[in-house]
């Protein structure tokens, strides 16, 4: 760039800037681009492609199991899509939509110009598409992998599993977990090194803290995944013994490395939706947090906690009665942090005025049903209780109650709350409370039905089962409610592209936010300029002089720490 | 569990739903005001209750899981359990060299029994849900699990570890004998 | 950057000791446990030795955290940093109890 002739006004930087910054012009502009705004788009685009990708397997799966005689898969193909479903809502649904919204969002609320490294933004969202087209290329091949999508060797090692489907996502969930790592690495450091001067961690917004955990999480927890699929891959390939006993190897090793992963995972898809809620339940609420310092040390907490209690995924493997209890007194512990903000969000409701808008209905949901699903899973964190529901359909309801609950209901309040601020248009069209009590409805429906049905000891993963156990009706429920959500979910799609095509300009921080991100044009520039730059360097240096903005900001802007920090 | 479990249900139910009812409340905010939420909804509910309850719960579980631990006994018979996929071999400690195929695996009624569960190519799950909770069967390992059948019949097993396309009929049955029975069958000729 | 580290070492030392706690058990119960001449009762002797050790080291942490010298600068940080130290000697107790009591090989 040649510098400009004349003082450098603020509109003329943030015009020179925003050339640089900006994605070229045309299809082009899609696979150069590097700027936060673009990518983190891509990356929230892409995840709900592979969301409705992974619905329509479960809608497969559902009318499977309506009724014995409905079965129109054999077990082979059954196993592809539970095993795809799993993984695509898993890999391809859950962890990449929280780094879209981390991308797209963090710069703008820590007030610095981009993320710190923004090509490897760019080269984690290519690493994913790979990974991901390559799963769903297998499935359209009818090759898809197909052990579950655990996926325990010696069933996906290559005496038990020959063809190439355990390789397609050995290979691409690895790409997968490298998009995940450099997202990782990313996040970590712009929240560590390039927030605007001022910002304190002490001042930080609240999701900046949980995305720290998260990212520092997924740094700690997929490499003995990444090392677990290499290794079962040399084994594949080259007959390398790792997880063969009769060649010295130990199949429980792969289980230790997964649920090593496996169930910070868990933490990983829940702690960003937290993030969101205590971000946007006191705005909606006229208030700020209760208790910030209690959430933000809850949600590190829970973040190292999640990592000591990988063994009650493997209670029933035979472990040492002292072992397990180890593991299950750590897993009853996770539940007390998670606790500790349930009822700091309840407390923050009964200090404000909360507001029945649509993003609050929805948290309202996941109060609702991430309660249920905990309240399940303290009970199969009990030891015998796990002995007997263990992979039954009880597990099956747990896990959607705590991965829908505590994921999928805060990911759409976050979508009705920054929808204004990713197209700056108004919501005008109201379908959103319909699909709203479509999806909450026949979810439960299901999701209730499930949890009978595992009960009455339905197995999870069985093509088809015999009538005659009154298993029918209740499966048959079951899909039913499967197809109303799923037609809720399809609504919200048309609710989301009418509003986003046609309805009218909103204004600036329809929400009365205080979080930076809501300081900035909409819909965003390529950049986000906090107008207290002084220099055109594309990342702000901790050591700026101070400028007015950060006294502004010390006053008003981040004003939940500072109200409670009152006292202290 | 369950009623405790549906009590915190409605706890947390009613307390969004009053947050909601209260209206616009004539509250003063500062620092006190703050201390006090704090005290009440962070350090009372948010950690006192849970902490209770889970000591409670998790002490529960581990007092249950000790009585259920196979220990050994006068009487206890050993019963080999060796699963593959899509059948199970049974084998019997009081009688070398009989083993019975698929099923029914075979037992006396009455007295404790440990089962050793192996199996022979890929990880399975040994479950009868009448008589015990499951029990993974790992290549390369041997895992007990103790089971007691109280009446003589036949009970029905599951495999209850997704193991390949024959899992939904990977299942067999425990036949428990009593006293007399479990004697002609250790008694009968080896084939 | 020192503040993370104040934040994040209390748990970072519970998962440890409790990981070490974990992988003592396992050799205890091991055969070579017992090729090595030691008896079977001498197993929990061991293990409560080291989760007491744990307990003793988070107790140092927490009192180290509070000291004026160590402590954080902003007081938001240092409430922070005293809850989590608290928290790290909870789970500590709370993970290990079972050394007292359960069963410890079978
Ligand atoms: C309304 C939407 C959904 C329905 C109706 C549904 C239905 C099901 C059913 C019936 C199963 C059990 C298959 C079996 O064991 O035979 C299953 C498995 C699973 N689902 Fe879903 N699901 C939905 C959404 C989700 C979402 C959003 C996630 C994650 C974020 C998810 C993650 C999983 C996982 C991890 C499994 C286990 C797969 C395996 O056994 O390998 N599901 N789903």
């Amino acid at each position: 760039m040649t510098p400009s002739p004349g003082p450098l006004t603020a509109l003329r930087r943030h015009r020179a800037l925003t050339r640089i910054w900006a994605s070229d012009p045309g299809w082009k502009g899609w696979f150069t681009t590097v700027n936060h705004t673009d990518l983190g788009r891509m990356f929230i685009v892409a995840s709900m492609v592979f969301f409705a990708a992974g619905g329509l397997l479960a809608m497969l799966i559902r009318a499977q199991l309506a009724s014995p005689r409905s079965a129109f898969m054999g077990p082979e193909t059954y196993a592809q899509v539970f095993t795809m479903h799993g993984t695509i809502m898993m890999f391809l649904f859950a962890i990449p939509l929280i780094e879209g919204i981390a991308i797209y969002l963090l710069p703008k609320m820590l007030g610095s110009r981009d993320l710190a490294f923004p090509r490897l933004t760019a080269y984690g969202f290519w690493c994913y598409a790979l990974g991901g087209s390559m799963l769903i290329v297998s499935l359209l091949l009818g090759i898809a992998p197909d052990s579950g999508w655990f996926m325990y060797p010696p069933l996906s090692s290559s005496a038990f599993s020959p063809g190439p489907n355990s390789d397609f996502w050995l290979l691409g969930i690895t790409f997968v977990e490298i998009s995940a790592m450099a997202a990782a690495v990313e996040i970590t450091v712009t929240i560590l090194r390039y927030r605007a001067p001022g910002m304190s961690l002490a001042r930080m917004p609240v999701f900046a803290w949980y995305m720290l955990v998260v990212a520092v999480m997924i740094l700690t927890g997929f490499p003995p995944l990444i090392l677990g699929s290499v290794l079962l891959e040399l084994e594949r390939a080259f007959g390398l013994p790792f997880f063969r006993p009769e060649a010295g190897g130990d199949a429980l090793l792969w289980q230790h490395l997964f649920w090593l992963f496996g169930h910070p995972e868990v933490y990983i898809i829940f702690l960003p939706a937290a993030g969101i809620i205590s971000t946007i339940l006191p705005v909606l609420s006229r208030t700020t947090l209760l208790g910030y310092a209690w959430v933000v040390a809850a949600a590190i907490a829970l973040g190292v906690l999640s990592f000591g209690l990988w063994v009650h995924h493997m209670f029933t493997t035979g472990i040492p009665h002292m072992g397990l209890a180890f593991f299950s007194a750590a897993s009853t512990l996770v539940a007390v942090p998670t606790g500790v903000q349930i009822f700091a969000w309840i407390g923050t409701l009964w200090k404000g005025e909360p507001q029945l808008r649509l993003p609050m209905l929805w948290i309202l949901a996941f109060f609702v049903t991430f309660v249920i699903g905990g309240l399940t899973g303290v009970m199969v964190a009990v030891v015998p209780f796990d002995w007997q529901v263990h992979d039954t359909h009880f597990i099956v309801a747990h896990l959607h109650y705590v991965l829908i609950g505590g994921f999928v209901f805060p990911m759409l309040a976050a979508l009705y709350y920054w929808m204004p601020h990713l197209t700056g248009r108004r919501r005008f069209f109201r379908l959103g409370e319909t699909a709203f009590w479509l999806v909450t409805l026949g979810f439960h429906l299901t999701f209730l039905a499930v949890h009978w049905v595992g009960l009455l000891g339905q197995r999870r993963r069985i093509h088809t089962y015999d009538g005659g156990d009154g298993w029918e009706v209740i499966n048959l429920i079951a899909s039913i409610g499967g197809f109303v959500s799923a037609i809720g979910f399809a609504l919200i799609l048309l609710d989301v592209a009418v509003n986003a095509a046609v309805a009218v300009r909103g204004p600036r921080n329809p929400w009365g936010a205080g979080t930076l991100e809501w300081a900035m044009p909409m819909p965003p520039a390529p950049i986000t300029s906090p107008p207290c730059r002084r220099s055109a360097a594309a990342t702000p240096s901790m050591t700026t002089p101070r400028c007015p903005f950060a006294s502004l900001a010390a006053k008003a802007i981040w004003a939940i720490p500072r109200a409670t920090g009152a006292k202290r | 569990m369950f009623a405790g479990a549906s009590a915190i249900l409605v706890l947390v139910m009613v307390l969004l739903w009053l947050a909601f009812r209260r209206g616009p409340a004539v509250r003063k905010g500062g620092p006190a005001a703050e201390e006090r939420d704090e005290r009440i909804w962070i350090k009372g509910l948010g950690l006192a209750f849970p902490l209770a309850t889970l000591a409670a719960l998790t002490a529960y579980g581990l007092v249950v899981g000790e009585r259920l631990l196979p220990r050994p006994g006068p009487d206890v018979v050993t019963v080999g359990a060796e699963g593959r996929q899509w059948a199970w071999t049974f084998t019997y400690a009081d009688a070398p060299g009989r083993a019975t195929g698929g099923h029914p695996a075979t037992s006396p009624a009455g007295r404790p029994v440990d089962v050793a569960i192996t199996s022979a190519d890929v990880i399975q799950s040994f479950w009868v849900p009448r008589l015990a909770g499951k029990l993974d069967a790992v290549p390369g390992h041997v895992n007990i699990l103790r089971i007691e059948a109280w009446e003589p019949g036949d009970y029905a097993g599951l495999g209850a570890e997704f193991n390949g396309p024959g899992y939904a009929g990977h299942r067999f049955t425990v036949r428990a004998h009593d006293a007399a029975g479990w004697e002609a069958f250790l008694a009968e000729e080896t084939p | 950057m020192t503040d993370i580290l104040r934040l994040a070492l209390p748990l970072t030392t519970w998962l440890a000791a409790f990981s070490a706690v974990y992988g003592l058990h396992g050799l205890v119960c091991s055969p070579r446990w017992a090729q090595a001449g030691l008896g079977p009762e001498t197993g929990r002797p061991v293990l409560l030795l080291a989760a007491g050790l744990a307990i003793g080291l988070q107790i140092a942490l927490l009192l180290a955290l509070r000291r004026s010298r160590l402590a954080a600068p902003s007081p938001l940080i240092r409430r922070i940093t005293t809850m989590l130290a608290v928290s790290a000697l909870v789970a500590t107790v709370w993970t290990l109890t079972p050394v007292t009591a359960t069963t410890t090989c079978h």
